[in-house]
């Protein structure tokens, strides 16, 4: 939607190749500023077992979706909405833009996992960012209407006034105490 | 003056701060500015409140009234009826509400509910007699003002397949535009019996229209040129045939003039049109640009800004320039720009989810 | 598709992009463990549940109805259960297959084909029969039951606002029909407890007949009420939610198993079929409906006099207005009204009112509100109190019933206008009018069943209760 704004020379980071954060010693005090995927990584992913485990509950306690063995419990494993993230930070830019897959291709929480993610990081990185999130290219069958809908502020808006989704959104992005 | 030949500059006037939460709209009381009556607007926000903005005489703009207490979520629109008596606001809460300023106060004189959920926009025809809102219902209701602040519904027009975003009456016949999610932008006139409302036209990708949503419309001053602006990142021009449309000899339909792409970064939210003929555009992108038409050249080649002007229907046909891109006019998203009447000025305000509304004058550079 | 439905019901469509086998989540709170005797005749769930060793549960039109989420997964699903492949299907089973067909619909093929409704009715007859069905019925026989529930009810309603202090009666008056499915979905979802009790409690023709079937007409002909699969033919998509709605089944206790673990559910109506639905049979079966043979109509249920003339009331949308203006002029004020009654447009050709004068002092006003625009002026006076109507006859579509979206299209050429035109003619096209209180027919299911207008059979039977629905967080989760 705004590919322009994508920076071409931005690192991309898996979430398989996280480093060991560096040490403050190298930083100098304009770097602690600079907001990488690292952080980002930390913010979405640190408590990531927390949010999905969260997540998890909520679906089985609301929803059960149409799968095929219902008494099998979501496990992480299966939860693999984030083990082919990728995630595109540009910090001079104050850009990040968070692609996410869905559980399965017609997952229909979709658009409240992406809901999840957009909240979650509005509320952890300063106002000036701006926000994309995506679901990744072939994995939902109604991929470009999730995304349209992820990335339509107003929507958004509207929706984190509804008690019902934002209720939801809220219990995913409470700590878990588990 | 010719506005080709002039370096302008975007001067902030002041930075208005009240609002707790992002600003969605502002609107100029068109009945203020002139004949002594210091200019006065009003802004709507996430905060659920409006506030009342009036110039105090000392170059300062002060809040005059907060509304409150009347909507229970983000107020999305604000607009004032064309005698300036009347205040429209539309809300998340699927309310609009009518203020009229008795005395010194704003009172709520009446809420007209209907939709099924969050109202986006509102807007009055010319002669302020209907009203029309729109919203996430994907309907577009048209509303006859009655005597006592009575509101009939006479029509509920679902046309668009998705959210409506914006509605906004023609500036001098009765007809009504929209534009949506969807992608399109639809054209609503009184069917011949004039019985009820129905759509003439719908502006979609056929048509040369926009990719993805089209946030907002504005009329030229005569009203024969519209614009609309998307989250595809492009203006388009619209036009149509003004002796036709005023003469009453069926319906004179709008077509493409000219897409303006390649200049906004993010989608746009606002554009509104000046008496002057400046488009003033606001974005995601943080900034206020303005553009004009370049009578001169019909193929344009800007200077320093990376431009593409695309000319689809004739080759004389009009084209548009940047004049002025103002980066960083706020903290973050531009959602509303907006111009006021005054005369004598060239006076914008605008709206952004930073919380704050700013007054700009654009004025040129010797 | 979801075209076909009243503005009404469209309004509160949400559901944007999600089709329903993927977006229809029910929620699993309140189901019960089906261990001990199971009662599974109303699925609930989408999904799985795989404790309960029964077949697989699936969303059910009731569920859809309930969710208040979308009307796209309710087409899914209704047209599964009330389509022309189950009409079919239960013909072949060997069911005793009803089919009760509505004047409007009656109306329909009549201008389609170039037919009066009387030739109509003679030769659809001949067509259902040819395909099995035992009966064919009319639907305003049952109107005339409705008619004079109506009229009762007015009456006490009346009288409540009359004699009681203004507090008291504040929900008796305006009395509301309550014959459009659209409106009454839209009231139920939308408008919530405020408009409901305004709302007659008087069923539509459509479920008068299925409970008149059900109950009474079983029993008069020794048929189990299970065996009977009945359809009607509506000018209308919303009947056929009408007919899914729960408020119109009840169970039966099957014979010789005084513990039976098995209710058997049955539903007054078992499905719809629109008019237009019935032309593509026909075409299916490559019959020319105008070419078919007469045959004789089955005078059990249907308004036919004993000289062969189709007999009912005034107005296309069933006359409740027209006929409770009538009974309560003649009750309450002596005034017998002869001819057509004298409206007067409000605002539009689909807003009408009526009202009758006593010494110079209005004492009843009526009025006919079609549309959804109108309806939405209507119920805005309702609530802010400045609604002066004693009764309203509200339907969801422009033009009323007649137009309804299950209706046969225009042919090539011929404007809405004009169909709808042709239609009102064609309507009461040697089509006697006739006092609903004088029907024989009507009479005699008093007699022999009901005892009087209003009685507490009556009740049972012919009246039902509105439900606000109380919006779903699965709607909301998914269309934000």
């Amino acid at each position: 939607m705004v590919s322009g704004l994508i920076n071409p020379n931005s690192v991309v980071y898996e979430k398989k190749e996280r480093r060991i954060r560096s040490a403050p010693a190298d930083a100098d005090e304009y770097a602690v500023e600079l907001i990488d995927q690292q952080e980002i990584f930390d913010i979405l992913f640190l408590n990531i077992y927390s949010f999905f485990i969260n997540l998890e509950q909520l679906v089985l306690i609301h929803h059960i979706r149409d799968i095929k063995d219902p008494e099998h419990p979501y496990s992480l494993e299966e939860l693999k909405v984030i083990t082919e993230d990728v995630i595109e930070v540009d910090d001079k830019q104050s850009y990040v833009c968070v692609t996410f897959t869905p559980t399965v291709e017609h997952c229909n929480m979709a658009t409240i996992i992406g809901l999840c993610l957009r909240v979650k990081i509005m509320r952890s990185l300063p106002s000036r960012y701006k926000v994309d999130i995506k679901v990744a290219p072939g994995t939902h069958a109604t991929e470009a209407v999730v995304n349209k809908q992820l990335n339509d502020k107003e929507r958004v808006a509207a929706a984190l006034e509804n008690p019902n989704p934002l209720d939801m959104v809220d219990e995913c992005l409470a700590p878990s105490y588990n | 003056m010719d506005l080709l030949e002039g370096r302008f500059e975007l001067k902030e006037i002041q930075t208005l701060e009240g609002h707790t939460d992002r600003v969605w709209s502002l609107a100029w009381n068109p009945a203020t500015g002139s004949a002594g009556i210091p200019p006065m607007f009003a802004s709507c926000s996430g905060d659920k409140t409006v506030r009342i903005w009036q110039h105090s005489g000392l170059q300062s703009w002060d809040c005059k009234a907060v509304l409150e207490e009347t909507h229970t979520r983000t107020v999305r629109s604000c607009v004032w009826s064309p005698s300036g008596k009347l205040l429209a606001t539309a809300s998340f809460d699927a309310t609009t509400a009518i203020w009229e300023q008795i005395g010194g106060d704003f009172e709520c004189v009446s809420t007209l509910e209907g939709h099924e959920n969050e109202v986006k926009s509102v807007s009055w025809s010319a002669s302020g007699s209907l009203l029309a809102t729109c919203g996430r219902d994907k309907s577009v209701w048209v509303w006859e003002v009655q005597p006592g602040n009575e509101f009939d519904c006479v029509s509920v027009l679902q046309g668009h397949t998705q959210d409506v975003k914006m509605v906004q009456w023609h500036p001098s016949i009765d007809m009504l535009f929209s534009c949506s999610y969807d992608n399109t932008i639809k054209v609503w006139a009184e069917d011949g019996d004039g019985d009820d409302w129905q759509c003439v036209q719908t502006l979609g990708e056929s048509n040369n229209g926009h990719t993805s949503t089209v946030w907002a419309l504005s009329f030229s001053p005569s009203g024969d040129k519209m614009v609309t602006c998307s989250d595809d990142l492009t203006l388009k021009i619209w036009g149509t045939d003004a002796q036709r449309m005023h003469s009453g000899d069926g319906y004179a339909p709008w077509t493409h003039i000219c897409t303006l792409s390649g200049y906004h970064d993010r989608t746009i939210f606002s554009v509104h049109w000046s008496r002057e003929g400046i488009i003033a555009s606001g974005a995601a992108d943080d900034a206020i640009r303005f553009f004009v038409e370049d009578k001169e050249s019909s193929i344009a080649v800007m200077d320093a800004v990376m431009v593409t002007i695309v000319m689809v229907s004739e080759v004389d046909g009009p084209s548009y320039k940047l004049l002025l891109k103002k980066e960083k006019a706020h903290d973050m998203d531009v959602n509303s720009v907006q111009w006021s009447s005054l005369e004598n000025k060239r006076l914008l305000a605008s709206a952004s989810d930073d919380g704050t509304i700013k007054i700009w004058e654009l004025v040129s550079v010797p | 598709m979801s075209e076909k439905f009243s503005p009404a019901l469209r309004i509160g469509d949400l559901n944007d992009y999600i089709a329903p086998s993927q977006a229809c989540v029910v929620s699993l709170k309140g189901l019960k463990k089906n261990n001990t005797s199971t009662n599974l005749d109303k699925p609930e769930v989408v999904i799985s549940a795989k404790p309960l060793q029964t077949e697989p549960v699936k969303i059910s039109l009731k569920d859809c109805l309930a969710c208040s989420g979308c009307i796209t997964s309710a087409e899914t699903v209704m047209l599964e259960k009330q389509s022309l492949d189950e009409f079919l299907a239960n013909i072949n089973k060997g069911k005793a297959v009803f089919v009760s067909l509505s004047p409007q619909s009656r109306a329909s093929f009549a201008v389609h084909f170039g037919l009066s409704p009387l030739q109509a009715f003679l030769k659809l007859t001949t067509f259902f029969k040819s395909l099995g069905v035992k009966a064919v019925y009319d639907t305003s026989c049952s109107r005339d039951l409705v008619l004079a529930e109506c009229c009762y009810e007015f009456i006490s309603r009346y009288n409540a606002s009359q004699s009681a202090n203004d507090n008291g009666c504040k929900s008796s008056l305006p009395m509301i029909s309550a014959a459009c499915p659209g409106w009454i979905c839209y009231a139920e979802k939308t408008l919530g407890s405020f408009v409901l009790p305004y709302i007659s409690p008087v069923k539509s023709p459509q479920q008068t007949i299925g409970a008149t079937i059900k109950h009474y007409i079983s029993q008069k002909m020794h048929l189990k009420p299970e065996e009977i699969y009945h359809v009607t033919v509506m000018p209308c998509y919303d009947k056929k939610l009408e007919a899914a709605r729960d408020d119109f089944t009840f169970s039966v206790q099957p014979q010789g198993e005084p513990f039976g673990n098995a209710d058997v559910r049955i539903t007054e109506v078992d499905s719809v079929l629109t008019s237009g639905e019935v032309l593509e049979l026909m075409q299916l079966k490559s019959v020319d409906l105008s070419s078919l043979e007469d045959s004789p109509l089955d005078r059990l249920l249907t308004n036919i006099s004993d000289e062969g003339h189709l007999y009912g009331v005034y107005g296309g949308s069933g006359g409740y207005a027209d006929t409770v203006f009538r009974y309560a002029a003649k009750t309450l004020f002596g005034r017998e009204i002869k001819g057509p009654l004298d409206y007067t447009i409000v605002r539009n050709t689909d807003f009408q009112e009526v009202s009758l004068e006593v010494n110079g002092k209005v004492v009843l006003k009526f009025a006919l509100c079609y549309g959804f625009r109108n309806l939405q002026n209507i119920v805005r006076k309702i609530k802010s109190g400045k609604c002066d109507y004693n009764f309203l006859e509200v339907m969801a579509c422009p033009s009323g019933c007649l137009n309804g979206g299950g209706q046969i299209k225009p042919k090539p050429g011929q404007t809405a206008k004009d169909l709808i035109q042709s239609l009102e003619t064609a309507y009461l096209e040697n089509v006697l009018i006739a006092n609903p209180f004088d029907n024989p027919i009507m009479k005699q299911i008093y007699e022999e069943w009901l005892g009087r207008p209003g009685s507490e059979k009556a009740k049972k039977y012919l009246h039902t209760e509105y439900h606000p629905v109380v919006k779903s967080i699965t709607a909301e989760l998914h269309n934000w």
